[in-house]
């Protein structure tokens, strides 16, 4: 729910609520006094009746004015004074009205009468019925007026808001730009700003120095790792050094050379990740896949592979350094992974390029395009499909792993 | 025939001259920007390997200078930088080849041997190993003035060992010329295996002595001896 609609809920409904125990309030209390008043009004007329009684020892006559009415019937004995409401017929507006009535005893020789005022209530039920209107008439405005001023009001407060949340939603931290704030006098949002800059900027810096970091150190070690090398090219000249001086040798070239791979795969992925490959150009796929089948041509035939590459022409929009490894560590992928005699497939279908190869189980699709990620069975760098994977993100290509029916697909969709 | 070794990391410069010394070539060293620049002013080399971070300039600048003094010397980039601008700045710059750290020598001897073949104006494509001629511009192999069918990679592997003569490469080297380093280690050592097999075999037939041996496995040497 949105911040508006939560605050509009609540405001409104507390508001209608005040209003109604107000009204409900007025009505009781106006009710109330307006009572009192009509009864002080029929004490008044008592008295004048028994004021006239008591000068000219006869009854007043009985009058019907307005929506006054003065009646006497005999009694047998003075009944005890007694108000009361009662709906009375007027015969006049043709209609039931509610009406107060006094009832009390008087005397006029030695004969007791009731006498009865009653006043019509009519008038303080037009008062009571205007005030609860008028009341119906202020919840509705009040609340028209809320809706709208918080709709108006409320978004104008929180637009410097919106501005920051846009920018971050815009927040790129491969092309960095300063978010975009809004000056506002508020002081909450000002200091949201202020953090959010600040928080942005150091994370900028932060990642910058990162990057830098990775192509800095893979650089660094291109060095030790060559003066490795050449003391390595240069021992084994030694016409003295046994088999068992060889064996080890060995392991050491291989661990350089394992090393140096390494760092030349992460200093590949951090160029593609600092956008150091910009230059582009219409590359083939179909012959690209031909070259890199060609050039692997032994390793094929040593294991006994059968490749069919069925790529019809697809061309990609995108640098031709970059699309060679991209296809290259596909297929590698694929014929490391392959049993002898097994049969890999290149295949495309509009802009699709999916490469197969037959499998026992199927790998953790979520961690198999992540760094360092390797199967038991694999003695690579663990870098070949993270950088597959990182210049696809680059290009927004879709490249996606599936293990269907005996076979794992690697695809990508230009 | 003198080479000059622009490098500043001292023990890599000495693995290379140490490597690269032999009846045919001379070596120097120098190991900063001012060293350098004495060097190629003073005498001229058959091939420069220069480092392009050295201390006190840069390595672009001494290729600057030569091509302004009309220097004809070789130059081979050694860097640790892989980028393709780099490779592009430094061959516009005249530089005859570029190679990436970490190498192997066996690699700077059959490229620095390349550019020396180059320069020569002559004609001097031929490259000879006692009874084997090889050919560079033709790409041809002959052997006692017969030619020995060999297939791309076999080509590649006699003119790598005829020009380390003499010298053990290692198995990672050959490797590494012929794929750079693109398959698994264990798999492309035994093709390269088959290869030198293959190679072994073709030359024999033609009645060649069989010059290439192999260290338990490990390593391979073109020697006569």
């Amino acid at each position: 729910m949105k911040l508006q609609a939560q605050y509009n809920k609540i405001s409104i409904a507390s508001s209608v609520l005040v209003l109604l125990i107000a009204g409900a309030g007025y009505y009781f209390l106006l009710n109330y006094v307006l009572k009192d008043q009509l009864d002080e009004t029929l004490r008044v007329e008592q008295a004048e009746i028994q004021d006239f009684i008591q000068t000219n020892h006869s009854l007043p006559p009985a009058t019907t004015y307005k929506d006054q009415r003065i009646e006497f019937k005999k009694s047998d004995k003075a009944i005890p004074q007694n108000f009361r409401t009662l709906t009375l017929y007027n015969a006049e507006e043709k209609e039931n009205e509610l009406s107060r009535q006094l009832d009390f005893p008087v005397e006029v020789n030695g004969q007791y009468y009731i006498a009865s005022v009653t006043k019509s209530q009519e008038d303080t039920e037009k008062i009571i019925a205007v005030i609860l209107l008028v009341t119906l008439g202020l919840i509705v405005l009040l609340s028209m007026l809320l809706f709208f001023a918080n709709r108006f009001l409320v978004k104008r407060l929180w637009k410097p808001f919106q501005t920051t949340l846009n920018s971050i939603k815009n927040f790129d931290l491969n092309a960095p730009s300063a978010i975009k704030t809004e000056k506002t006098v508020i002081y909450e949002f000002n200091d949201l700003n202020e953090n959010i800059s600040m928080m942005t900027e150091k994370v900028v810096k932060d990642y910058l120095s990162l990057k830098h970091f990775i192509d800095h150190a893979s650089h660094e070690i291109q060095t030790p790792l060559a003066v490795v090398n050449s003391k390595l090219d240069v021992l084994i000249q030694d016409p003295g050094l046994n088999e068992k001086n060889l064996q080890d040798l060995q392991a050491i070239y291989d661990a350089v050379d394992k090393m140096s791979k390494l760092s030349q795969s992460l200093l590949l992925l951090a160029r593609i990740e600092n956008n150091q490959f910009s230059e582009k150009q219409e590359v083939n796929i179909h012959a690209i896949a031909k070259n890199i089948i060609q050039e692997l041509d032994e390793w094929i035939g040593e294991k006994s592979l059968t490749v069919n590459n069925e790529i019809s022409e697809l061309n990609v929009n995108m640098n031709s350094q970059l699309a060679n490894t991209l296809v290259a560590n596909l297929i590698i992928n694929a014929i490391k992974h392959s049993g002898r005699k097994e049969t890999i497939e290149l295949q495309s279908c509009k802009n699709t390029f999916t490469i197969s190869n037959p499998g026992t189980q199927a790998l953790d699709g979520e961690k198999i395009f992540d760094r360092f990620w390797k199967s038991e069975y694999s003695d690579g760098t663990g870098l070949g499909l993270a950088i597959a994977k990182q210049i696809c993100d680059h290009y927004v290509f879709l490249l996606q792993y599936e293990f269907r029916a005996g076979m794992h697909y690697f695809s990508i969709l230009f | 025939m003198k080479l000059l070794i622009v490098e500043d990391e001292k023990e890599l410069a000495a693995s290379i001259a140490s490597y690269l010394k032999n009846e045919n070539y001379t070596c120097e060293v120098a190991s900063n920007f001012k060293q350098a620049l004495d060097k190629i002013e003073t005498s001229d080399y058959e091939c420069i390997a220069l480092d392009i971070t050295i201390p006190g300039g840069s390595g672009m600048q001494l290729l600057k200078e030569l091509k302004n003094n009309k220097k004809t010397d070789g130059v081979i980039i050694i860097s640790a930088k892989n980028s393709i601008d780099d490779r592009i700045s430094a061959l516009r710059l005249g530089a005859d080849d570029y190679l990436v750290k970490p190498f192997h020598l066996s690699e700077l001897a059959a490229r620095i041997n390349a550019i020396i073949r180059r320069k020569m104006h002559n004609g001097n494509n031929i490259i000879r190993f006692n009874e084997i001629i090889i050919d560079t511009l033709a790409k041809e192999v002959m052997v006692r003035k017969e030619p020995v069918e060999l297939t791309r990679r076999e080509y590649e592997l006699l003119v790598y060992f005829l020009s380390n003569q003499r010298r053990v490469i290692s198995k990672n080297a050959l490797i590494s010329h012929l794929w750079n380093q693109e398959m698994g280690a264990g798999e492309s050592a035994d093709i390269i295996y088959t290869h030198i097999k293959n190679l072994r075999k073709k030359l024999h037939e033609k009645g060649c002595g069989d010059y290439i041996k192999s260290l338990y496995g490990m390593g391979y040497k073109l020697t006569d001896q």
